[in-house]
């Protein structure tokens, strides 16, 4: 069981969504780059508060062609970007939030062709499906909630509201 | 927040604050306009204030000058929107009862024009004729005098520069030099012995800031009067659109503008120009600050009494504005156009430019002028247009916009209450004269109307006393006189300060003289590359 | 004027310019076309009272700054545009005295709102930050980008299970008014009133079925009204700024009268235009029309071109506002005093103030005589932009305006009438602000003008009947749907022939909307990079 953000917890991800995704029909052509920016808050211990840990994650065909961990502004042009706190990101990995729903509501921001995202709801769907519950992880330093009063709607939502502002 | 910086800064988006500030751009100075309004162009300005749909202009009319205007050629205001047309039928006057009306032709339809006299006087028709050919033959020799700092070529503007010309040009008619020491009233009276002619070119010269009574500007009256006269271009869409597209070449150039923004102040350290505070905030200018603003906003409101010498102080105060070149703008939405009595003789006085109700003769004329320079309200008359003929955009389907020119008293002269009541009820006055030569200019021919009196226009732009020229034609305000000797020639005795509004030469109109002519001034001291067409003589 | 461009955008409205900018920074060469002498459309700024006072004659309030990206990618502000959002954005005053404000700070205004009813307080503040979280994503997914359609959406939705992830999202928004949304969320009828009055004012008329669905952004975004300092004009200055500055060219009073195609059947395509003067001017790449429907389908383009059978649905098909509004604009020497200040000092800081409407229920009276044709009581909004804007009036004095709904024709002698009535009914409106704010007395106005349904068509024919949105706001002509199925997605049934003005989604208002999503169709069909997009 791969221990969150490391090497081989990307690498299960990445099979649990090609897995995954090899079950689906009519996946659109086209590649995609990705960038997920997790936002350290103070409460998450993996990112530290302020810094930022941030990855790109290529589509191509549904599957997923490779990923990589980078250091500040993408060098390759995107296609979406997710952005929101670490809290909420380790979270939505745990399985215990979801992301539709932090996106709903600006938890976490979305930026790229909506229209298209809308229009590949199935496919969306499956892959956010094997991020968050398509691998078993651990959490060497604790895992989320991170304490009773700090869930998805805890106290942590005005630090959320000035990431997402 | 830094300082915003700039190599120059205009202030006053008026037509010459643009025409300047395009070619400082162009020679490679960085160039901010600070203008108060929220529009550009100042006197060049086309508003719907009565009635949406219907546009008036409510300073500038005719343009006389787009055949020589530089800026035009240079940045290619054509291709930036602007368009004319040239009404046929110019200059009307017609009566009341019902006798034929003057009217004159554009210069290319002097037969019609000759037909029109000549219902009065065969030799009055042949000797206006005449003088028209030749006065247009002036054209490239105005055109210098114009567009060159007075002084710089002989005949700008000067005395005996206007002497030479009439020797020239009108010697053989003999016209001589003596003429220029008249009155324009003098000349016309002297050239002319038809009455309606005379009332309609009285008039006119007024309109050019030529005071019938005022000797020492006869000369003018050949030259530049005889050359404006009838020449005169409609902008399609209205006045304004001149300035939009002058401001088009200055968005295109790089130029910044900035509007809403009233200058308070401008900065002078060491005797130097070197920035302008507008708002509350300051803008430097490392290199030049010119002002489209009048003399005394400029020197004695925006630079301080401070900041001069005495002698500056004392000319900036003794500086006149008025009486001549004060005007109101009625504007009145119609369904039908004017159909006068004296169009059974003429009907091109119903598709004139520009026409004179409310005059019998010269005499009514003249003392309809003294009335308004004296400060009195004058017995209502108007030069009236009716653009709609010519531009449909003016007007919704099967409307009319016209607007007028009253000669109205300074501003100063009249009360805040007493201006109020010459705008409520002083169209209605002249409403029921214009029915008396046009019958049908009843009160259900006017859907609404509204006048913008002299207080208003000083209001609106700043234009002392509502003069549209900023400071009275008169010998010692005129040609390198103007606007005081020592302030002649655009510069300032604050170094890096510059006029480019109509207090300095030529004065007022829309030639954009003043900002072309600036601009030569400042090229002159910055030594800047010119973007002025070398083989053009001006 | 020359006689070829790569592009021609008929109309210089903000949409117009949006997209002329956009393409001029993709190095195109092109031009707009305009019929008025101002460039800006329903971004007009006259001094149709008194020199230096600055009427915004129909657009005052802009609610999508900051949120349309064109603001950011055409640099509206460098281009010199100030906006202020009042802190007291709006208050409704009520016959008794009571008021309630909206404030830029959400807790005032739940408080404002909790001296009616606590409940709704918090009912209102839940909203808000529902409603709030979405906005970004309503935005990016509906209003800044090419429709998708209902079905497309509903689909979606389905997919990703959120039906029951806020009632904003609930398909029974479909078919429900924003009455029904406000009975079945709060319990006061000043609240409701006020929410109501909220949604109508935004178009979004509160007695329409289907128009609930709209609620979610205009609670989203209640508070983000911003004004135009020197007037809603300058923006439109900043626009064309933007595309002169990028080698475009605006040339005013050059109405469109034709446009010019050439092939026939699929390969029919827009070449150039033919001015009401006769010019012509040819595009060799596309033309763009932001003005109506009817103007370009009926009038510019000939049936034979695009088939009798759509010229049938243009004909009978597009819907238009069966509301539209009349103006006061006034020149003051003071500012109101309102009564209700005892009970709410903040109303006399209050940027717009709706006057009167006590429940939903006054305003669908009020819709019902307007539907038929008849002047109601007037009930108007004022503002007076003067309170936060020192450039818009002569020191000492204040821009006011006047905002009633009314019809575009009167029953009794169609819009024509409004030539007669305009000033009576003027008016009545000062009077019904008399009645709130006493201390306006007949002195208190230098002067003032009436700017009535029928004159905004007379202004802007584009705006067919008085329309201020270009196309009714129901569900049925939104999204790919709006103006029509065969339009809806910017192209149309002439090649290189696009609509790009509010007739399209998202709709009218100062959005951006209509221009930017069309660009995206155009870059599309022209391979132009999309420099603009940011992610
Ligand atoms: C009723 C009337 C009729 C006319 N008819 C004709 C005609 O038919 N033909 C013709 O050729 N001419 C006509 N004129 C004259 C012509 O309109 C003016 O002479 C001309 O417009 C002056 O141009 P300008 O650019 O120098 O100055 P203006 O047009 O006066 O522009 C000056 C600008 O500076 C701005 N300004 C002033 N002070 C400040 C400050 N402190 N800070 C920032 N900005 C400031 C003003 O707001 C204004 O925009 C007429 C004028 C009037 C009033
Ligand atoms: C009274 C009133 C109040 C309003 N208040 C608000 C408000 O507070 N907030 C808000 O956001 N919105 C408001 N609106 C709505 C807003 O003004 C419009 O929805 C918006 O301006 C539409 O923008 P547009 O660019 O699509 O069209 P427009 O702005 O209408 O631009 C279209 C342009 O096309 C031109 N045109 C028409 N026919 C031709 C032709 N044949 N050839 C060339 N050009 C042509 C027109 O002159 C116009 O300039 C109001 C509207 C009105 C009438």
């Amino acid at each position: 069981m791969p221990a969150i953000y490391t090497p081989e917890w990307y690498e299960s991800v990445k099979e649990a969504i090609n897995a995954k995704v090899a079950t689906v029909k009519d996946v659109p052509e086209g590649a995609w780059t990705v960038a997920v920016e997790i936002a350290g808050d103070g409460v998450s211990p993996y990112v530290a508060d302020g810094d930022e840990r941030r990855f790109l994650i290529r589509i191509e065909r549904g599957q997923c062609e490779w990923y990589r961990e980078i250091d500040g502004e993408p060098d390759v042009e995107l296609d979406y970007r997710f952005r929101g706190p670490a809290t909420v990101f380790d979270e939505i990995a745990a399985g215990l939030a979801d992301p539709i729903d932090a996106a709903l509501h600006g938890t976490v921001r979305v930026r790229g062709d909506m229209r298209f995202l809308m229009r590949q709801a199935e496919l969306v769907q499956v892959l956010l499906e094997a991020y968050t519950a398509g691998v078993e992880t651990t959490w060497p330093e604790g895992q989320p909630p991170y304490s009773a009063d700090q869930g998805p709607s805890g106290p942590l939502s005005g630090e959320r509201e000035a990431l997402s502002a | 927040m830094a300082t915003p910086t700039y190599d120059a800064i205009v202030i006053g988006a008026g037509h010459n604050g643009l025409c300047l500030a395009a070619y400082l751009q162009r020679s490679g100075l960085r160039t901010l306009i600070v203008e108060r309004r929220h529009e550009e162009g100042g006197g060049a300005n086309t508003e719907e204030p009565v009635l949406a749909g219907y546009r008036h202009n409510m300073h500038a009319q005719y343009m006389e000058f787009f055949d020589v205007m530089p800026m035009i050629q240079d940045f290619g205001l054509e291709d930036l929107g602007l368009r004319t047309v040239m009404p046929e039928a110019q200059a009307g006057i017609t009566f009341a009862d019902g006798r034929p009306p003057v009217v004159l032709h554009r210069p290319d339809l002097l037969e019609a024009t000759y037909t029109s006299i000549a219902r009065y006087s065969k030799a009055d028709a042949e000797l206006y004729v005449e003088l028209k050919q030749r006065a247009m033959k002036l054209e490239e020799l105005l055109a210098v005098g114009l567009y060159n700092p007075p002084g710089a070529v002989p005949n700008a503007g000067s005395p005996e520069g206007v002497a030479m010309m009439l020797e020239g040009v009108f010697g053989d008619l003999g016209v001589a030099g003596h003429f220029v020491a008249k009155s324009p009233k003098m000349v016309i009276d002297e050239l002319f012995e038809t009455p309606e002619l005379r009332a309609l070119l009285y008039r006119t010269c007024v309109e050019w800031g030529f005071p019938i009574d005022s000797t020492g500007t006869g000369g003018a009256f050949f030259t530049f009067i005889m050359w404006t006269m009838a020449n005169w271009k409609l902008a399609i869409g209205g006045t304004h659109t001149l300035a939009k597209a002058m401001t088009q070449a200055c968005y295109r150039e790089g130029v910044d503008l900035l509007e809403n923004s009233q200058v308070e102040r401008i900065i002078v350290e060491d005797g130097r120009a070197v920035g302008v505070v507008a708002r509350g905030t300051e803008y430097r200018a490392e290199r030049a600050v010119a002002s489209n603003a009048d003399l005394r906003q400029t020197l004695l409101d925006l630079v301080g009494a401070d900041h001069l010498s005495p002698l500056w102080v004392k000319r900036a105060k003794a500086y006149r504005y008025g009486p001549s070149h004060v005007l109101g703008t009625p504007m009145f939405c119609l369904y039908e156009a004017p159909a006068y009595r004296s169009a059974k003789w003429d009907p091109d006085i119903d598709r004139c430019f520009y026409t004179m109700v409310g005059f019998d003769g010269p005499d009514d004329t003249a003392r309809y002028i003294r009335d308004a320079y004296s400060g009195t309200l004058p017995k209502p008359a108007a030069g009236t247009w009716v653009n709609s003929l010519w531009d449909r955009s003016q007007a919704p389907p099967d409307r009319h916009a016209a607007t007028g020119w009253y000669f109205l008293p300074c501003a100063s002269e009249l009360t805040a209450a007493e201006w109020e009541d010459v705008r409520r009820t002083y169209n209605e006055r002249f409403l029921a004269t214009w029915r008396e030569f046009a019958p049908n200019m009843t009160a259900d021919n006017v859907i609404a109307h509204k006048l913008y009196t002299p207080d208003q226009m000083e209001r609106k732009n700043l234009m002392r006393e509502g003069d549209f020229s900023n400071g009275e034609f008169a010998p010692d305000q005129m040609g390198p006189n103007r606007p005081f000797p020592e302030a002649s020639n655009y510069r300032t005795e604050v170094e890096g300060l510059y006029l480019c509004g109509p207090s300095a030469y030529p004065g007022g109109g829309v030639h954009a003289a003043c900002g072309y002519n600036a601009f030569k001034a400042i090229a002159e001291d910055l030594g800047l590359p010119s973007p002025i067409p070398a083989d053009r003589s001006y | 004027m020359r006689e070829r461009y790569d592009a021609i955008i008929i109309g210089a409205g903000h949409n117009g310019l949006t997209l002329g900018a956009y393409l001029a920074r993709s190095g195109l060469d092109v031009v707009v076309l305009e019929r008025r002498h101002e460039e800006g459309g329903g971004l007009c700024t006259e001094e149709i009272t008194r020199p230096g006072f600055l009427h915004n004659l129909h657009a005052n309030y802009h609610t999508f700054v900051d949120m349309a990206p064109p603001v950011a990618d055409l640099d509206v502000r460098g281009h010199g545009v100030e906006y202020v959002r009042p802190e007291v954005q709006m208050a409704s005053i009520f016959d008794d005295g009571t008021a309630l404000t909206v404030h830029t700070d959400l807790d005032k205004t739940c408080e404002s709102v909790a001296r009616f009813s606590e409940e709704d307080a918090e009912t209102f503040r839940r909203l808000y930050g529902e409603a709030h979280g979405f906005v970004d994503l309503l935005l990016g997914t509906l209003m800044y980008q090419p429709p998708l359609s209902v079905k497309e959406l509903t689909k979606a939705l389905a997919t990703f299970g959120v039906e029951d992830k806020s009632e904003f999202l609930s398909v029974k928004l479909r078919r429900e008014t924003i009455n029904q949304f406000l009975d079945q969320h709060f319990t006061h009828p000043k609240v409701k009133a006020h929410l109501a009055f909220h949604g109508a004012v935004c178009s979004y008329t509160n007695d329409v079925p289907g128009l609930a669905i709209g609620f979610p952004l205009l609670v989203g975004k209640i508070d983000n009204w911003h004004l135009c300092l020197g007037g809603s004009h300058r923006l439109a200055h900043a626009l064309w700024r933007d595309l002169a500055q990028h080698g475009g060219v605006m040339i005013s009073d050059a109405e469109v009268e034709r446009i010019l195609v050439d092939g026939n059947g699929s390969t029919r395509r827009a070449v150039g235009v033919r001015l009401a003067d006769g010019t012509e001017i040819e595009a060799t790449q596309l033309v763009a029309s932001t003005v109506s429907v009817e103007q370009t389908f009926l009038e510019f383009v000939d049936a034979s071109v695009t088939g009798e059978d759509f010229a049938h649905k243009v004909k009978t098909e597009v819907k238009h506002k069966d509301w539209s509004l009349f103006s006061v604009h006034l020149a003051m020497n003071r500012l109101p005093e309102y009564e209700a200040a005892a009970f709410d000092p903040d109303v006399n800081r209050a940027w717009v103030v709706n006057l009167g409407y006590g429940s939903p229920e006054d305003l669908n009276a009020d819709w019902a005589d307007v539907r038929a044709g008849r002047l109601p009581d007037p009930r108007p909004n004022a503002a007076v932009n003067s309170l936060y804007d020192p450039t818009d009036a002569p020191e000492g004095c204040f821009t006011g305006l006047l905002r009633q709904f009314a019809p575009f024709a009167l029953a009794d002698g169609g819009e024509g009438a409004w030539d007669d009535l305009g000033r009576w009914y003027g008016h009545k409106c000062i009077e019904a602000w008399r009645s709130f704010a006493p201390n306006l007395t007949d002195d208190a106005f230098l002067e003032w003008s009436v700017f009535t349904p029928h004159d905004i068509a007379t202004k802007l024919p584009n705006m067919v009947r008085g329309d201020w949105m270009m196309g009714e706001i129901s569900l049925d002509n939104m999204l790919d749907e709006r103006p029509l199925p065969e339009l809806g997605q910017y192209r149309t049934p002439v090649n290189r022939l696009y609509m790009a003005g509010s007739t399209q989604h998202p709709h009218g208002f100062i959005t951006f909307g209509p221009g930017y999503n069309a660009l995206q169709v155009i870059a599309e069909d022209l391979g132009l990079e999309r420099w603009w997009r940011k992610i």
